[in-house]
């Protein structure tokens, strides 16, 4: 069996709501086949929450093991310091998740939330918010960077607003089955970080011979003109796509970086900001002269279904 | 009269709430709702881009961020005077809908029916059909309703991209038109829903159902057969009325909704203008009349909150989101205090069904009030009217193929000015006030519709609904109240309730 406590701090409540969500594997199956015993959920536990004190009394004593903590949700240093913007029987969350962490086989950061601040760290972060183990993209959260749990690993960062729900489902079932998860920089498994959302999305010949969109409701790229992030962040949406059907980009969204630890930026998140004709960000990794030489070329080579526009997304 | 401390926690709702009440003797005689915890998002709003509210407000919710986008989107049109194109409006209800079914059927079977398999009901007879239904986990009922809510918002997703937390509604419509692929996928994903909905929560056809309008119809229907008896909402209604959910929590009289679902025949007006399919409406309990809503009626009062003081209330326009933390005072929550006409009301599907005249409901109510049964029995009654109107709606997209999705602003930027939205959300009436000034936006005040259930007293020291609907319940078993958790849970709070009752003079509680 594998212990599993899920608690929320500072959130909405989107993490749990797009778990529910996960088809492969669903929760479902993480407790029916993977051997998952939910100790705690708030959405879906049934006993009354004086069994949730009770189970943190027995976990700090070490009466109860627990092999994986997940959280959801910015944790909330405010006021002053104190956490109390977000309290947990008269003391804060903050408290209570600095002393579980450290009685936890694995704790995985369930969201952008709770790996990096998210959302309710934009500024003027009102609450002072921050991630478990970062501060935005600066290393070191409620916890210092070189923290690590008792099976010697950070917090396994499963970042997305909300986290794409396979990519939850399938790190629990592969830490409940003993597989290795490898992690990236910003800590997030390499397994679900290592693909461009760009990457599979239905826009892409658009992109490919640079017909950029200047106005939503249209088929082509949204990179150059309307604040797509896609070509600069890492996750699965266009290649394990949501709820089985799609993505924000394939349905003309503009992707928002919502995996990246500045989730969300700070400036008009539907405009591209750009120098002359090409954004100031490029996709990631590329030159600037390179890739200014590449598009005029590619705008060159159109074929007339993409400049016209006649091709679907 | 004795008294006692007994502290009741609830989970399986959404966020964070403590009640703090007060018994005398057995009986509830001071109620204080305490939404504990504030992120702030009113402040994060001020100075960004408008439409940046697109992405930051469904965010506030993560299970009715549709709804949030829709009130973000529809302030932004009227602030800017904006039409939008039939099929723009049809798409969105239908996402609406998919996400308020959705909501529906994880709070009636996730969140509610759970309680009902509390071992202090092993002695009912419907006691180990209950379970075998609604066993977490377990019962045929949770783990259907596990699954069919997982599958119906792919819906939003054909046309939003994912569900939670997308920003597909934009100013002028929608970013993808209703392809006949994805009409298609989205009957399939309804009829699916629809057949389930059918044999395993009210047992019978779905136009049968809802042909019910009479309480002795209803009454009639539930002993035809144990189909009817031991479907899902015969086992919820049974199961509540053996507990007597039918005479608790009734709470205040007044009610308000603001109707739901622009009318997409309507292409003369503009959002707030526009005629909806299900009326808007103030339930005056006085006068037992339904009167015409205007949102000039709407104030927040602060009194009670941790939030900067201000005498009297405040319309969202000239509201103020200033927080002033102060734990040893008599202020107890950050939530404010929202009055209609300077009422306290309810709003939720019990309201809108009611306002909206809907027969079986309205009935129901006539005979008994607006008890716990009756809000949840009405919140599944939705359910199945939302079913249909969404087979409607992707019928009528495929009768009107290759209409325009949307109508994009002649201007790129939101002018200065102000507009609001208003919305029903699952859990009933969403507002949001927009202005912005600068080209950015210079005040956003949302009032969910969980601030106006949950509200605290307001200046003149008025309960909220929550907090009413307690006040004077006798708690039969100080050590194990359930009722309370039924009564709150059928208020789909979406906040996370802790319920703890204090001494008077001396607050005790269990933790420091």
């Amino acid at each position: 069996m594998t212990a599993l406590l899920w608690l929320q701090t500072g959130s909405c409540g989107g993490d749990t709501m797009s778990m529910l969500c996960a088809d492969s594997p669903s929760l479902e199956d993480l407790v029916d086949e993977y051997g998952i015993e939910v100790l705690w959920q708030p959405s879906l536990s049934m006993e009354p929450m004086k069994k949730l004190d009770v189970l943190i009394e027995a976990i700090l004593a070490d009466r109860q093991a627990l092999d994986v903590l997940c959280i959801e949700g910015s944790i909330i240093t405010g006021p002053d310091g104190s956490g109390m913007y977000d309290p947990y029987r008269g003391r804060s969350k903050m408290s209570l998740v600095r002393e579980l962490v450290e009685k936890a086989e694995y704790v995985v950061a369930m969201g952008t939330c709770a790996a990096y601040g998210g959302v309710h760290a934009a500024p003027p972060n009102p609450t002072d918010c921050l991630g478990l183990q970062f501060d935005k993209k600066n290393p070191g959260g409620l916890l210092p960077i070189e923290w690590r749990s008792r099976k010697g690993l950070p917090v396994i960062n499963i970042s997305g607003c909300p986290a794409h729900p396979n990519a939850m489902t399938k790190t629990l079932a592969m830490l409940a089955s003993g597989l290795p998860v490898e992690l990236d920089h910003l800590n997030r498994p390499k397994a679900f970080f290592n693909t461009m959302v760009h990457q599979g999305c239905t826009r892409i010949e658009y992109h490919e011979y640079d017909v950029e969109d200047a106005e939503f409701g249209n088929k082509a790229c949204l990179f150059f003109n309307l604040g797509c992030q896609g070509p600069m962040t890492v996750a699965i949406c266009n290649t394990e796509l949501w709820n089985g059907r799609s993505s924000k980009t394939r349905a003309g969204v503009p992707c928002f970086g919502c995996t990246s630890p500045d989730f969300p930026l700070d400036h008009d998140l539907f405009r591209t900001e750009k120098i002359g004709e090409v954004p100031v960000h490029l996709p990631l990794d590329v030159a600037r002269s390179n890739y200014m030489a590449y598009k005029s070329l590619a705008h060159e080579a159109a074929p007339l279904r993409v400049l016209n526009k006649k091709m679907d997304p | 009269m004795s008294r006692k401390i007994i502290q009741i926690d609830m989970n399986r709702v959404e966020g964070d709430v403590d009640f703090q009440l007060e018994l005398e003797g057995s009986r509830i005689v001071d109620a204080r709702c305490v939404g504990s915890l504030y992120r702030g998002f009113e402040q994060i709003l001020l100075g960004r881009k408008p439409m940046d509210a697109l992405v930051m407000t469904p965010r506030i919710c993560g299970i009715c961020g549709t709804a949030q986008l829709n009130a973000a989107v529809l302030a932004l049109e009227h602030l800017a005077r904006l039409p939008v194109p039939p099929a723009a409006m049809r798409i969105r209800n239908l996402c609406l809908m998919a996400e308020t079914v959705q909501s529906d059927l994880r709070q009636s079977f996730l969140f509610f029916t759970a309680d009902f398999c509390h071992p202090k009901y092993r002695s009912l007879p419907l006691y180990d059909k209950a379970r075998a239904a609604f066993l977490p986990f377990q019962g045929e009922i949770y783990r259907g309703a596990l699954e069919h809510s997982r599958h119906i918002v792919e819906i939003i997703a054909l046309f939003g991209g994912q569900w939670p937390h997308s920003s597909y509604m934009v100013p002028g419509g929608v970013t993808t038109p209703a392809s006949s692929r994805h009409l298609i996928d989205g009957l399939s994903l309804l009829n699916k829903l629809t057949r389930w909905f059918e044999k395993s929560v009210i047992g019978t056809p779905l136009d049968d159902w809802l042909a019910l309008q009479s309480a002795d119809e209803f009454f009639d229907w539930l002993e035809a057969g144990e189909a009817h008896a031991d479907s899902a909402i015969g086992l919820l209604t049974r199961m509540s009325r053996e507990i007597g959910l039918h005479r608790l929590g009734c709470g205040t009289p007044h009610m308000i909704s603001y109707g739901a679902y622009d009318d997409p025949e309507d292409v003369e007006n503009f959002s707030p203008y526009r005629k909806r399919l299900f009326k808007a409406g103030f339930l005056n309990g006085d006068a037992g009349s339904i009167e015409p809503f205007d949102q000039n009626e709407i104030t927040e009062h602060v009194r009670y909150s941790w939030f900067l003081p201000y005498p009297g209330g405040r319309h969202p326009f000239q509201g103020q989101t200033v927080p002033d933390y102060q734990p040893h005072s008599d202020r107890y929550t950050w939530c404010k205090a929202p009055r209609y006409r300077d009422k306290v009301v309810q709003t939720g599907p019990l309201a809108d069904a009611l306002i909206d005249g809907e027969p079986l409901i309205h009935a129901l109510y006539r005979a008994e009030g607006g008890n716990a049964w009756l809000r949840q029995f009405a919140r599944l009654h939705r359910t199945a009217r939302l079913l249909k109107a969404m087979s409607q709606l992707l019928h009528e997209l495929a009768a009107h193929p290759g209409e325009p999705h949307i109508l994009p602003p002649a201007d790129k930027e939101i002018p200065d000015g102000e507009g609001f939205g208003l919305v029903t959300a699952a859990r009933g009436a969403l507002g949001h006030w927009l202005q912005v000034r600068d080209g950015v936006i210079s005040r956003y005040q949302v009032i969910t519709p969980t601030a106006w259930n949950a509200s605290p007293k307001d200046s003149e020291g008025r309960h909220g609904h929550w907090e009413s609907s307690l006040i004077g319940l006798t708690v039969e078993d100080p050590d194990d109240p359930v009722e309370i958790g039924h009564i709150i849970r059928s208020h789909d709070p979406c906040l996370v309730c802790t319920v703890h009752l204090l001494d008077t003079g001396k607050r005790l509680t269990v933790w420091p």
